[in-house]
């Protein structure tokens, strides 16, 4: 298409072209299940939920240390049981050979949860 | 032989038949245009073979083009690139099934357009001013000093938390612009959806149903947001088809 | 305007569409594109399972106080 559509802008256009050039990149956002790639595009479907469901999980835990409810003791815990969530997720990221960003596919409405 | 769909079109007027439009313009790989109508709705489609669809850029690029000249001249619902059936025969049942939903459809984005607002930043400096602003206000330190003999794992959650309350920070400043975008909104009757924090740097993206004659409103609104919050970047485009104030889904 | 202006531009609106016809428009049940859209609906019934823990201890304790009277 020819025709130039920014009404109005406030900024340098190089860095909006990367910012939606990045946004855009659809190809990389989608989750490709073929035969072949049927194990690796799995295991990055369920890493992706698994990767969600921690973040969010450490999201609700800070708002209960915030919220200032919780004993020593049971922040002690929470702080260990969150570092070894974290570890345990570097490591099946390493054993699939996953970067963050292949994690970064495009949720739909659990994005949202966020 | 199936055919393409790139948009359902409202006729109102026999008189403005879109046929001579149509002889001007070739969809995707070059094929002719043509209509299935169903009273006053109409299917703008084109012979398409489905084991040769490529979802490449020239041809969704050929498929939006399409749509982008029709949106000139009628009221249309976009379809999404990739929407197809098997014959002429199904595209009228398609619409004959689902005619109320369409027209409903066709009701609400009647003689009017998208437009899109993303709103960019550097989160990293936001942050900074936040936690600065914050400090200054409150004796909550966002960056206490570290604390002696703390074990690895307090540790560890004193610096998630430090992280979460800088995130809630930053998502308070993104509510308050947001909420000044939907006040402006509200006041004019105008349609918006959006959505926060869509990468690290862009942190609003709302589209607009407008009429033509409130672009220049919205865009003065945006000028005022820009004095009030100098350190973000906007980026105003459209008029775009309706793409985003469509129903979704129909059945085929 | 110069040049280098009026590519950029141009890059911003082919993308800004592609964003459109790629991901929003009337989709047809079938449709041929398999995007992750289609998995949607797996995603929405794990959402309604992750209720927050916060939020069920002030339903808990809302319920005490109700019954409390």
């Amino acid at each position: 298409m020819s025709e130039n559509k920014i009404l109005f802008n406030t900024g340098s256009l190089d860095e909006f072209a990367g910012e939606i050039g990045k946004l855009s990149d659809i190809e990389d956002s989608k989750l490709k299940l073929t035969p072949d790639n049927a194990d690796s595009g799995l295991a990055k479907l369920v890493l992706t939920l698994v990767e969600l469901i921690r973040k969010l999980v450490e999201k609700q835990a800070m708002r209960r240390v915030e919220g200032g409810t919780l004993t020593d003791d049971e922040i002690e815990r929470l702080g260990e049981t969150l570092m070894n969530l974290e570890l345990k997720m570097e490591e099946l990221k390493k054993h699939f050979n996953l970067t963050d960003r292949d994690l970064n596919i495009n949720l739909g409405p659990l994005g949202d949860l966020m | 032989m199936e055919k393409m769909i790139y948009a359902i079109l409202w006729v109102k007027d026999d008189s403005e038949k879109p046929d001579s439009l149509l002889k001007e313009m070739k969809g995707i790989s070059g094929e002719e245009l043509f209509l299935i109508a169903f009273g006053k709705i109409t299917a703008v489609v084109s012979n398409i073979d489905k084991k040769s669809i490529v979802a490449d850029n020239p041809s969704a690029l050929a498929f939006a083009r399409v749509i982008e000249e029709l949106r000139k001249q009628f009221t249309l619902l976009p379809m999404r690139f990739g929407s197809f059936v098997d014959s002429a025969d199904a595209v009228l049942k398609m619409l004959e099934r689902n005619v109320s939903k369409i027209q409903d459809n066709l009701q609400i984005v009647d003689n009017k357009m998208e437009f899109g607002l993303k709103v960019f930043c550097d989160t990293g400096k936001l942050k900074a001013e936040l936690i600065e602003k914050s400090n200054r206000q409150t004796s909550l330190s966002i960056n206490p000093a570290p604390e002696a003999n703390v074990s690895v794992f307090r540790d560890y959650v004193n610096k998630k938390l430090q992280a979460h309350r800088l995130e809630e920070l930053l998502l308070n400043h993104v509510d308050s612009v947001i909420s000044n975008i939907t006040e402006f909104c509200d006041r004019l009757n105008i349609s918006c959806k959006t959505r926060k924090m869509l990468s690290e740097s862009t942190i609003i993206d709302t589209v607009f149903l407008l009429k033509i004659n409130q672009q220049d409103m919205l865009i003065n609104h945006l000028e005022e947001l820009k004095t009030q919050y100098p350190g973000l970047n906007f980026v105003l485009t459209g008029p775009w088809p309706p793409y985003s104030f469509v129903e979704s889904t129909i059945k085929k | 305007m110069d040049n280098n202006v009026i590519d950029q531009s141009k890059d911003i609106t082919i993308l800004e569409l592609l964003d459109r016809v790629l991901n929003k428009g009337v989709i047809l049940t079938g449709d041929i594109v398999i995007s992750v859209a289609d998995i949607d609906l797996v995603y929405l019934g794990v959402k309604l399972m992750l209720s927050s823990v916060e939020t069920m201890d002030q339903l808990k304790a809302g319920k005490a106080i109700k019954e409390m009277k």
